[in-house]
């Protein structure tokens, strides 16, 4: 318990010394290049109550959701029968590690030539982002179930489909979660990255407004705001995990 | 072995016959089938430029990428094995490394300009969370056993640290600079194409030409890099712990 609090007390101390340590430097060297934690944090307040970071959260979220959810439903699958096929997993081993080695800022051209400039193509961006990613994971954790799970499935009488049910699936659930919490954050990596480099909509319109005034504490309050998005969808999926998984975490 | 060998071109066998269907039936405008895309690579590794931009590219990389690792992986280690630098870092690292590299990059040049320290800051910051929460979770995982056995034979603790803990650590290391440097990669090409310079904006300008053909080349050769970077760093590691490829592959997959 002592230990528990000491650790917090020292998770506090540090992150005031940061902030304090960035006010300093920030009005040292000066306000124009790099605005202080102050005064993000009342532009951060400013721009939420006034309505338009939410407002823009809200556009760039329906993309997020479309293309991680199009990412989920095809790279799951596809992971397991990956994962679980020796032959399929050799076969697919160098061309997966080969198409992962590009980054996919790399494939903006080809989706502007394919999908446009606006939704669709973002979609595709944020997509192609996280289903490789869960793709990879789901697949190495679905080649590392126990094989002595399986075994004494199999002993006590279990045909294939009860195998699958009862043995695969809860085994290989904390791999999954650990493909969707990769997944979520390069979703949200994308959702940026494409509302940067296509189109400027939404959150990315904002910053690149802000840019373009060398509106420091305006960048950074989207910033603060994606950082923020990204711990509660961590801590959202977390928290599920250990309803769902109370095994898993306890280990 | 062989058997998997056999697969593994198989594999690729196959993902050459799909894009060369694929790239006849949508065309070289949608999609440039291989048999376009070789000899337009030819001509781009006769040309020079692209080579030579890859080459620049690269240097500017490997210093934020090197000063991520030189700083990290200690870092990681202190996380690791001391509760006192794990409650002082870990918030830092949880944050950043949600952050996205895009995010970033118009507030860097704001403070960098579009120069040699913009490229490096942004590979630097893309980089070192991951080597660092890669480092952080092997220095973490390691048996207490062999150092509470390291002791129980006189070892004092900076012993145990140099001839238990680091070696054990070195297949985790290596597996952080790959990963680190994936992400390296990424952060260049995304700071190369914001800006249009570099290898990023050659691939950028190559895009809003009529044929896909130079673009694939371009990032054919992105992805040679990778895969051949991936597997240095890979046979380094084979070579100095063989026995803890399979552990470390589980560890990775697992981590947040």
């Amino acid at each position: 318990m002592m230990r528990r609090v000491n650790a917090l007390a020292l998770t506090g101390l540090s992150l005031l010394t940061g902030l304090v340590l960035w006010e300093f430097a920030a009005r040292d060297i000066s306000r124009v290049v790099f605005a202080p934690p102050s005064a993000v944090l009342t532009r951060l307040a400013a721009d939420i109550a006034s309505g338009v970071l939410p407002l823009a959260l809200l556009g760039s979220l329906a993309t997020l959701a479309v293309g991680f959810l199009l990412a989920v439903v095809l790279a799951l699958p596809l992971g397991f029968a990956i994962g679980r096929n020796a032959k399929v997993a050799a076969m697919a081993d160098p061309v997966l590690n080969a198409i992962y080695a590009v980054p996919p800022v790399a494939m903006v051209p080809f989706l502007i030539i394919w999908f446009g400039l606006f939704f669709e193509a973002r979609v595709a961006l944020v997509f192609l982002m996280s289903f490789f990613e869960i793709l990879v994971t789901v697949a190495a954790g679905a080649r590392n179930v126990d094989p002595m799970l399986l075994a004494v499935g199999r002993s006590f009488g279990a045909g294939r489909s009860r195998l699958v049910t009862r043995v695969m699936l809860p085994a290989s659930l904390p791999f999954v979660f650990a493909a969707l919490r990769v997944g979520l954050v390069r979703a949200i990596n994308a959702m940026i990255t494409a509302e940067l480099f296509l189109a400027a909509v939404n959150l990315g319109a904002l910053m690149k407004h802000s840019a373009q005034r060398f509106d420091t504490a305006g960048l950074l309050a989207v910033i603060v705001l994606l950082c923020l998005v990204g711990l509660a969808a961590q801590a959202g999926l977390k928290s599920l995990e250990a309803r769902l998984l109370p095994w898993h975490v306890r280990q | 072995m062989s058997g998997n060998m056999k697969y593994n071109l198989l594999g690729i066998a196959v993902a050459l016959a799909v894009w060369e269907l694929a790239g006849r039936a949508l065309g070289a405008d949608l999609f440039a089938p291989p048999t376009v895309v070789f000899p337009e690579y030819v001509a781009l590794l006769r040309e020079g430029q692209m080579l030579r931009e890859l080459a620049s590219s690269l240097r500017q990389m490997i210093v934020g990428y090197g000063v991520a690792c030189l700083i990290g992986i200690p870092l990681g280690v202190a996380m690791g094995r001391s509760r006192v630098c794990d409650a002082l870092l870990h918030p830092w690292l949880s944050m950043f490394v949600v952050t996205s590299v895009a995010s970033l990059v118009p507030l860097f040049i704001l403070v960098f300009g579009t120069g040699f320290m913009f490229r490096a800051a942004i590979v630097f910051v893309a980089s070192i969370w991951y080597v660092m929460l890669t480092v952080y979770h092997g220095a973490r995982g390691i048996e207490p056993r062999f150092i509470d056995v390291g002791r129980s034979f006189g070892a004092n603790r900076w012993r145990a640290f140099r001839e238990i803990l680091l070696p054990a650590l070195y297949p985790y290391v290596i597996t952080a600079m790959r990963i680190g440097l994936v992400h390296a990669i990424r952060a260049m090409v995304v700071a190369e194409m914001f800006i249009i310079v570099g290898y990023g904006g050659l691939i950028y300008r190559a895009g809003l030409s009529l044929s896909t053909a130079p673009l694939l080349a371009l990032l054919v050769t992105l992805m040679l890099v990778g895969v051949a970077a991936n597997a240095l760093l890979r046979s380094g590691a084979q070579l100095i712990a063989p026995w803890y490829e399979r552990r470390v592959v589980s560890a990775s997959a697992t981590q947040g």
